[in-house]
């Protein structure tokens, strides 16, 4: 009987274990073990930023599959949408077809200047944060830019901007932010890069 | 807030508070033309299609603001019983509609499809055409697509035969 | 003069002066007589339904314009059918003339011709065949009569030709003949000419409708105007069986845009200059709902499962089968909740004046609208006009249209005419939906691998029961939902032992007609049951079909469909080049349709290529247009049999968008679809649902013949 209850604690005990890191990795693909309530202080400009582009409203449109994700469970883009040849949607029905310059509150469709996928070679879909960081950096995958200018492209461009101003759905309700707030990302960016933008092993 | 803009050639003033209204409904309600229809609002099923500046556009879900000196075409605009457009002949040919409220947003959709790629595959379609149609009028629409870049062929060399 | 002549006294007629019109009443004598129980029930899946419309009073169906073009006014509505068309037709034919001539405009409460049942069953060609033919005869003999009289001739010297009558050497065009008459000689009826002698009835002539839907044309329901219109907007729950309890108007009030916000006991609504107005205040309303219950998808199959509810047999030959028997096949199978997803919302245009009302309103019962309408206001019923518009889409979701008494009740407080129409999300969550089904079927094969007995066990939730145009007490005397059990019938007759059991379960939500009604997940389950005990027969599914079906009229004609079908297709059991083959039939409303699909599947998803389809609809009036009903009901049937499912999350109906709520877009349906017609009868029966049943059993039997997977439930899923 004795037996039975300590077996009993110690299987409770594990499984207490595996919701708290199940409970951490869904913030980043990768393993920690430092306790949810310390990230806060512990985290680097790295952590910060790649809790961003790691979120849906950014990968969304880094698709490995020519597919647009929609939503925060990122199904493909409803009615067989996808990239065309320039990353603009098809020949006569094209992104812009729905999706104009800004938000469009009475449709719930999503709206922002430049509104497309971001081109193929530049897919973050199914990488994890230090390969999305690598490919971030490597000119044949961000297409040609230097540090600088992919640190103006992910702290200026108005379509990257567009993750904190996402809009309402079709029913309404407001998309989800990435889980840093605006200043905080670009600050952290900023310094990233300024630090040599090192990219951590994991 | 006062919006210029150009419908179906005749250059149209409105007169409107809320700038974010869907151009839809400035079409529909304050310019009467009724053939651009509302299905959804959300720009799921493109009842509402027409043109801006030549590029199919779902309506419901574009502010008028952004209409301004642009120049819009209505299925009203596209053709008439005396001079059809040659996807509107060809919808009459292949006697295509059913109940006929999806239909204006698909022939505006065929219409901008046709001025990319003249002689669409079944692929091209397929890809473009994503409107929504209930009565399940696909079987003759595109049958009636192919018929309109037929008949737009022989527009064409009719012209180029007059012009030369 | 023949002396077979009765006066129709002048009282009778409405002559319309004044209006650029002459009037002509005919007045029609179908009465429906009701048949006892078992006869309703066997009709609501075999006979045709009798045309039911006041017919015992003058009404006007005809009027000859100045400019010699005749009127029709028809008391069934135009929803993508082709009524209008085949309508016609067959005025044009006995009333010798073009059919440029012909006009076919809705009939108006006012003008008193409508349906008092509505359009829908597939009845509106069929019911109107005999009627219809012999008003317009009638009228072509009147006015043959009254030209003699003109003319100083005897009837039998005059020659009718394209709307005039000739004779000696003098013309006149009907128009002039009717001017100035106000009493009419009307003989007794003509006879009708004979089906051979028809220029239009049996030819494919274009849609009457077709050049005001290419070119835009205002004429749906959504686009009807008034002078002074103002828009309306109601505030409906998300949550299923939400009870209105009050609301806090008091930001909404102040809104820019806003006229006046309506509050009722049952709802409130707004009131404003514009659409957007109204829509924006109406999201700052706050309501206090009462939510009676959080149900879930899960809930609702548990209801929706055999054995719950009321149980009725509709079929009964021979002996049950014995459930201990180890020989005794049985398979489950099952249907979801399905959207009506017209494209045109729920819409209505209302004016209230004093005592009367107009009503601008695409429905398919604008009898019932009518005393809805009457009955909130407190108006005398022929006060309330109520004038249908082309449908943008009927598919039975019209078949109760009662937000026509929000909209007048708006215009009311207003006192000016109210627009109001549902928004897509208000579409999907308070649509009256095909109810989800569930089914049991069982056989067992004799020694010549021939069933030896049949059963079906279905259960469904409301179609015709609880519907406002159905007569609340015709479910209890009939035992069974009418719309329910439509393709629940077991038709291999041959079958010595057969049971067909219905169970009724009324859902929290409203569940209602969908085109075709129980016909399309009765056939999926019925049919892929016999596809598989074909299988396990070791026969081919055409021949096991053929086998057991009696040589009876009805019998002979349904096997003549699966002849039909099975030779146009050449279908056959192998696989070829990828792709295979799926056999289905079915009998609805009396008209027997089969279809072979031809599929393949790639990257896991099921991809329809062909469908040919056999029907004998009787005499095709239309033939182009039965055949357009064929396409649209086998890709309409393709997408609710493979994509279309409403879930239930939390109370809410889900989801409430197109795109979420998938449907068969150009890409999935078949680039080739083959239609035989027969006529194994001389009359025209249902066409607008029967080719709705056998598609989606057709489709699940190809996948089993190349996967070898039984899809046992719809959408039809691989994975």
């Amino acid at each position: 009987m004795k037996k039975k209850q300590t077996w009993y604690a110690l299987f409770l005990a594990f499984v207490i274990g595996l919701f708290a890191v199940a409970n951490y990795s869904t913030d980043s693909e990768e393993y920690s073990p430092i306790p949810t309530a310390e990230i806060a202080k512990e985290e680097t400009p790295f952590d910060k930023m790649m809790r961003v582009l790691t979120h849906e409203r950014c990968v969304n449109c880094h698709p490995n599959d020519n597919i647009p994700k929609q939503g925060n469970d990122s199904h493909p883009h409803y009615f067989g949408m996808a990239r065309g040849k320039a990353n603009m949607g098809f020949e006569a029905t094209k992104c812009t077809t729905c999706h104009q310059s800004e938000n469009n509150a009475y449709s719930g469709v999503p709206g922002a200047p430049e509104w497309s996928l971001a081109p193929a070679q530049m897919y973050w879909e199914g990488l994890n944060r230090v390969e999305i960081a690598t490919s971030m950096l490597d000119p044949e995958r961000n297409g040609g830019r230097t540090p600088e200018e992919t640190m103006h492209h992910l702290t200026e461009h108005e379509l990257v901007l567009w993750a904190w101003n996402p809009g309402v759905d079709a029913n309404g309700i407001p998309r989800e932010k990435p889980p840093v707030s605006k200043e905080d990302y670009i600050k952290a960016v900023k310094q990233w890069f300024e630090e040599g933008h090192i990219i951590p092993s994991e | 807030m006062t919006i210029s803009l150009n419908v179906n050639g005749i250059s149209q003033t409105v007169e409107i508070t809320d700038g974010n209204t869907p151009l839809l409904w400035v079409i529909r309600d304050l310019l009467d033309l009724k053939g651009t229809k509302f299905g959804c609002g959300k720009a799921a099923c493109g009842a509402c299609t027409l043109h801006i500046d030549g590029e199919a556009v779902r309506s419901c879900s574009y502010p008028v603001k952004l209409a301004k000196g642009k120049t819009i075409t209505t299925i009203e605009g596209l053709g008439n019983e005396e001079n059809p457009h040659p996807v509107q002949q060809a919808w009459m040919e292949e006697i295509v509609p059913q109940c006929g409220y999806c239909q204006p947003g698909f022939m505006m959709a065929t219409a901008a499809l046709l001025d990319k790629i003249p002689e669409p595959t079944d692929a091209d379609i397929d890809r473009n055409i994503i409107n929504v149609c209930r009565c399940g009028t696909y079987y003759r629409m595109r049958k009636a697509i192919h018929k309109a870049a037929e008949l737009s062929k022989s527009i064409e060399t009719v012209k180029s035969e007059n012009d030369a | 003069m023949p002396n077979n002549k009765k006066k129709i006294s002048r009282r009778k007629f409405l002559v319309r002066g004044g209006l650029g019109t002459v009037g002509v009443v005919a007045i029609g004598s179908y009465i429906f007589r009701n048949p006892i129980r078992r006869q309703i029930l066997g009709m609501a899946n075999s006979m045709d339904m009798a045309y039911m419309g006041d017919t015992g009073n003058p009404m006007l169906w005809f009027e000859i314009t100045k400019e010699n073009s005749i009127l029709l006014h028809s008391p069934k509505v135009e929803m993508g059918q082709g009524t209008f068309t085949s309508l016609a037709q067959m005025a044009a034919d006995e009333l010798e003339v073009p059919m440029h001539l012909i006009q076919v405009v809705h009939a108006t409460t006012a003008t008193g011709n409508i349906d008092g049942m509505s359009t829908g069953g597939s009845t509106s060609v069929s019911g109107l065949w005999q009627p219809l033919r012999e008003m317009a005869a009638t009228l072509r003999e009147m006015l043959t009569l009254e030209a003699a009289k003109k003319l100083a001739l005897q009837p039998k010297d005059l020659v009718l030709d394209k709307g005039t009558i000739t004779g000696g050497n003098k013309t006149l065009t009907y128009a002039q003949i009717a001017e100035g008459v106000s009493e009419w000689d009307v003989p007794e009826t003509p006879t009708l000419k004979s089906l051979k002698d028809y220029k239009y009835i049996g030819k494919p002539i274009p849609r009457v409708d077709l050049g005001a839907k290419v070119f835009g044309d205002p004429i749906f329901g959504m686009d009807a105007t008034m002078p002074n219109m103002l828009y309306g907007t109601v505030v409906r729950p998300t949550k299923i069986g939400a009870i209105f309890e009050g609301a806090d108007i008091s930001q909404a009030e102040k809104m820019p845009g806003v006229v006046k916000i309506v509050q009722e006991p049952d709802f409130v609504g707004v009131v404003a200059t514009s659409l957007t107005a109204a829509e924006n205040a109406k999201n700052n309303i706050s309501v206090t709902w009462k939510t009676p219950n959080n149900l879930n998808t899960e809930d609702i199959v548990a209801m929706m499962t055999v054995g719950n509810g009321k149980s009725t047999i509709i079929q009964k030959e021979g002996s049950a089968l014995d459930e201990e028997e180890e020989e005794v096949v049985s398979l489950e199978f099952r249907s979801p909740i399905g959207a009506h997803a017209q494209i045109e919302p729920n819409g209505v245009l209302a004016s209230v004046e004093g005592t009367r009302a107009t009503i601008k309103i695409a429905t398919q019962v604008i009898g019932l609208t009518r005393k809805e309408v009457a009955e909130r206001l407190e108006l005398d019923e022929e006060n309330v006009n109520v004038i249908p518009t082309y449908l943008g889409g009927g598919f039975g979701r019209r078949l109760h249209t009662p937000h026509a008494i929000q909209a007048a009740v708006m215009s009311k407080a207003v006192g000016q005419p109210v627009k109001y129409f549902f928004t897509r999300q208000e579409e999907f969550q308070h649509d009256m939906f095909r109810p989800p089904t569930h089914h049991i079927l069982k056989g067992k094969l004799n020694n010549e691998g021939l069933l030896e007995g049949l059963e079906h066990h279905f259960v469904s939730g409301d179609v015709g029961n609880n519907s406002a145009m159905i007569p609340s007490l015709l479910p209890t005397v009939l035992g069974a939902d009418i719309g329910a059990i439509r393709g629940g019938f077991i038709q291999y007759t041959k079958i010595p032992n057969l049971r067909s059991t219905y169970w009724h379960v009324t859902l929290p939500f409203a569940t209602s007609w969908w085109r075709s009604l129980g016909l399309l997940a009765n056939t999926f389950a019925m049919e892929s049951f016999i596809d598989a005990m074909a299988v396990k027969a070791g026969k081919n599914p055409v021949d096991f079909r053929l086998a057991q079906i009696e040589d009876d009229a009805a019998g002979k004609r349904l096997k003549a469909v699966i002849q039909a079908a099975s030779d146009k297709a050449n279908y056959q059991d192998d696989i070829k080049e990828g792709r295979a083959m799926g056999f289905a039939a079915s009998v609805d409303a009396g008209t027997p349709c089969a279809q072979v699909a031809e599929i393949s599947i790639e990257n896991g998803a099921i991809k329809v290529h062909k469908v040919t389809c056999a029907m004998d609809p009787g005499v095709a009036v239309n033939p182009d247009q039965v055949r357009a009903q064929c396409e649209g009901a086998i890709i309409m049937g393709l997408s609710a049999a493979m994509h279309e499912q409403m879930y239930v999350e939390d109370g809410t109906l889900k989801p409430t968008i197109y795109g979420p709520y998938q449907m068969a877009l150009m890409k999935h349906a078949p680039k080739e679809i083959d239609i035989v017609l027969l006529q194994g009868r001389d009359t025209p029966g249902a066409v607008g649902e029967p080719p709705l049943g056998p598609i989606g059993a057709a489709i699940a039997n190809a996948v089993f013949r190349l996967s070898g997977k039984r899809l046992q439930e719809m959408p039809l899923k691989l994975v």
